[in-house]
């Protein structure tokens, strides 16, 4: 018998997905579950919206309810619109750092802005992975990629500090060894009536792995996720860098959710709505 | 304390047969994360390719299963369940301590 | 001024009957936005999401007074882009979505266009066209986007809804069409205007009441069970899909298999393909849309649509005054495209508002003598009824189009 969640939550035919042996992926849709379940929420609250990429072809379709695939950075202009048009869902957005950080950065930053209610979990694997590894926003500075051969020259940021300056009223940020914080960040997500973003960093064997850190070893490449999750390497050396995680910023619940925004709007001018204007059906009485 | 070690390190342990430890032989692509992380030995390889052309791990020491729950948290493929075997067993009671601790 | 007609008008569209059938209502001197946006929201659209260009900003401007009155959202995108995936979002939710631009938006909007087609969301799009390229000229009309309207999104393998009004009474009309259409067809149907007949101002009645409203519009249905996407089949008026009410609906931006899953195989593409392109070209005669004089006894047909009709439509009917066997042929649906209608072995005069030349090379592709269809392009103004009385004498003697300043007679 599989992990019990398959059966309570996700598409038998769907399960083995298309992802790569130990990929990152699979285990953060495993605790996305499990903040599901422990939530007590079942198939038909919840819709996954995904992007394109690794992260979004990997987990689009493996949901047991509603799946919505977007095309290339815009899953949280649907988003958008699915939560103002059915605002009583809980819309879980599952992207990749090209997907939510660079194609689709417009998006995230509006959505934040409008404290859009969804739980976007950012899974970055630091680079292109789908298309064979070029280096993306995330990509550590200086590291050699299909398309840095030389290694990369530009900076990278941390998508994390654009929705908090958008205005995100809940954000974290943990990484693929991170397992129980990641599981009870996502709750809090999920509870926070207005954008939550979980950014989660992982590994990725085949191309990541293969061309920046020179092994598909699938121990390696998640030991050294861990190790920059920690600070120091296999020796006890410190590590070149380290990212910070934890939630780095926490209002939930603080500020007025987007579709509700729109609603009391409704409801502001239904109240004084001129005689003119028609007779809310679409005709002119 | 660094999470993944070759099976070479684990301890041997009485087992204490309070968990029920079941596995998608199908599901698995043998990515080895379990049997790098179990500190207790649960699992081991298997002899016979699977359905997606791996040679997947399965159960060899079930009774050994402490309940820690590593195995389950870090599969990439849904394949393992890890549960109580009775309702509200205490999780193992030894002292684990894995070799080279930071 | 409309010259008295000296030969019947056909008009061949649902609105024939409609501009008869209520006699309760309002009336009002309004631009052809206000009766778009009127139309729409008494077609039943409760969402609306765009970004403000001229000559559209007043759609998106009359759907934000408007909206929150009918209890519908109005959402000012980011990006044009943006708007049409959040249109297509609203609509997979429940709610009959606008988006509306011009070329400059309108380009934009490709990605999103080809997300709603290959997953069968209604919606429809307008672009209100001005001169191009880029951003040409603001405030001046254009008909550039012909082609684009029919392959607005990468990849080939879809069939196109494109209609296009010349009248702000018929703006109203032909968006509730454009409504209905999209929820028959499950699909995006665009509505080509222009600047002058967004801007313009003319008598618009309004019916008063929704339940009269109600004999005209289709409303929303929900599908709620397998298939989802009905592959291999041509059928019409299948319910949309809808998230949100447990179906287990997948919306790929993939090719996908009945349940909405990516696939990759051959097969599955072509029951794809067979199920969006069919869906439309054997239902043709549904679609077919257009206002014609003389047609069967014309020497010489002169074809245009939206607001290069109104003048070129003048001059034929001047000319028919001066006893002069011309015909017109206004285009309302312009995809998919009504080969059906270029029957005849006459001279074909096709005016548009472009130089490159987009409506004549579809004509030349249906008409039976290719080297018998003139091109009257001109840009950035209509053409005037001289010109067009011009071009009706020129190749009635056999002449062709005279050279006439700013007129563009060459298609290569």
């Amino acid at each position: 018998m599989a992990n019990r969640l398959v059966e309570k939550y996700l598409r038998p035919s769907q399960i083995p997905t298309k992802a790569c042996h130990g990929c990152g992926i699979g285990m953060i849709e495993n605790w996305i579950l499990q903040a599901i379940d422990e939530l007590g929420l079942s198939r038909e609250d919840v819709v996954f919206i995904t992007g394109i990429g690794c992260v979004g072809r990997q987990t689009y379709a493996t949901w047991g309810g509603d799946n919505v695939g977007a095309t290339h950075g815009r899953a949280l202009a649907v988003a958008t619109g699915l939560k103002v048009a059915q605002p009583d869902k809980k819309y879980v957005v599952v992207v990749g750092d090209g997907d939510a950080a660079a194609i689709g950065t417009s998006h995230l930053i509006h959505a934040a802005r409008r404290n859009l209610g969804v739980t976007v979990i950012c899974e970055d694997n630091m680079g292109y992975e789908s298309t064979g590894g070029q280096f993306s926003p995330t990509t550590p500075a200086g590291y050699v990629m299909n398309s840095s051969p030389y290694g990369m020259v530009e900076p990278s940021f941390d998508p994390c500090d654009i929705v908090k300056a958008a205005g995100a009223t809940f954000v974290a940020e943990y990484t693929a060894v991170q397992w129980m914080q990641t599981k009870k960040a996502i709750k809090k997500a999920l509870q926070n009536d207005g954008f939550s973003f979980v950014h989660v960093r992982f590994q990725c064997n085949e191309n990541f792995g293969a061309y920046a850190l020179g092994t598909r070893d699938t121990v390696a490449n998640i030991q050294w996720i861990e190790d920059h999750t920690r600070g120091v390497d296999r020796e006890g050396k410190p590590t070149e860098f380290t990212w910070e995680t934890g939630v780095k910023h926490d209002a939930s619940n603080s500020r007025p959710e987007f579709s509700r925004l729109l609603r009391d709007l409704n409801s502001r001018v239904a109240g004084n709505h001129e005689t003119s204007a028609g007779n809310g059906r679409g005709g002119h009485d | 304390m660094p999470l993944f070690e070759p099976a070479k390190a684990k301890k041997q342990l009485p087992p204490s047969d309070k968990w029920s430890v079941t596995v998608e032989r199908n599901f698995c692509k043998a990515c080895r994360f379990c049997i790098d992380v179990c500190p207790v030995d649960v699992f081991q390889w298997s002899k016979e390719v699977n359905a997606i052309g791996w040679f997947p791990i399965e159960v060899a020491h079930e009774a050994n299963c402490v309940g820690c729950m590593l195995c389950y948290q870090v599969c990439p493929d849904f394949v393992i369940n890890v549960e109580p075997k009775k309702a509200n067993a205490p999780a193992g009671r030894h002292e684990i301590k894995a070799e080279g601790a930071a | 001024m409309i010259a008295p007609s000296v030969a019947p008008v056909r008009l061949v569209a649902p609105w024939a009957e409609w501009n008869t059938r209520f006699t309760d209502g309002r009336r009002v001197l309004e631009t052809g936005t206000f009766a778009l946006t009127e139309g729409a929201i008494a077609a039943g659209c409760r969402f609306f999401a765009g970004y403000p260009i001229t000559p559209a900003t007043e759609i998106a401007e009359h759907m934000s007074k408007r909206l929150p009155q009918v209890g519908g959202y109005y959402v000012q995108a980011e990006d044009e882009l943006a708007g049409v995936h959040m249109c297509a979002g609203a609509s997979l939710a429940g709610l009959k979505a606008m988006s509306a631009s011009s070329g400059p938006g309108y380009t934009l909007m490709h990605d999103a266009y080809g997300w709603a087609v290959a997953n069968e969301i209604p919606l429809v799009i307008v672009d209100a066209m001005r001169v191009g390229p880029v951003s040409g000229i603001t405030g001046a009309p254009g008909q550039g986007e012909f082609y684009i309207a029919r392959y607005c999104s990468h990849g080939g393998n879809i069939e196109s809804l494109v209609l296009s009004p010349d009248s702000v009474q018929e703006t109203y009309w032909l968006t509730i069409d454009a409504l209905n259409l999209a929820e028959r067809f499950r699909t995006v149907v665009t509505i080509l205007t222009d600047q002058v007949i967004s801007d313009m101002q003319e008598d618009l009645f309004l019916p008063r009441s929704a339940d009269d409203l109600a004999q005209i519009v289709v409303p929303r249905r929900h599908n709620t069970e397998m298939p989802f996407y009905p592959q291999g089949s041509d059928a019409i008026d299948v319910a949309p899909n809808v998230v949100g009410m447990g179906t287990g609906v997948c919306v790929s931006a993939y090719t996908h298999t009945p349940e909405g899953y990516d696939i990759e195989e051959m097969e599955a593409h072509w029951d794809q393909s067979i199920r969006l392109i069919n869906k439309i070209r054997r239902h043709r005669g549904e679609l077919l849309r257009y206002e014609a004089v003389g047609l069967d006894d014309a020497d010489v047909i002169v074809v245009a649509y939206g607001a290069t009709a109104r003048t070129a439509k003048t001059a034929v009917l001047q000319a028919r005054r001066a006893g002069v066997r011309a015909g017109f042929l206004r285009l309302i649906t312009l995809w998919p495209f009504p080969d059906e209608l270029f029957t005849r072995d006459v001279p074909y005069v096709v005016c548009e508002l472009n130089y490159d030349g987009q409506l004549v090379r579809e004509v030349q592709r249906a008409a039976p003598a290719r080297d018998r269809v003139h091109f009257m392009g001109k840009s950035a103004e209509l053409h005037t009824v001289e010109e067009v009385l011009r071009a009706l004498d020129g190749v009635g003697k056999g002449r062709g189009i005279p050279a006439m300043p700013y007129i563009w007679t060459e298609v290569r």
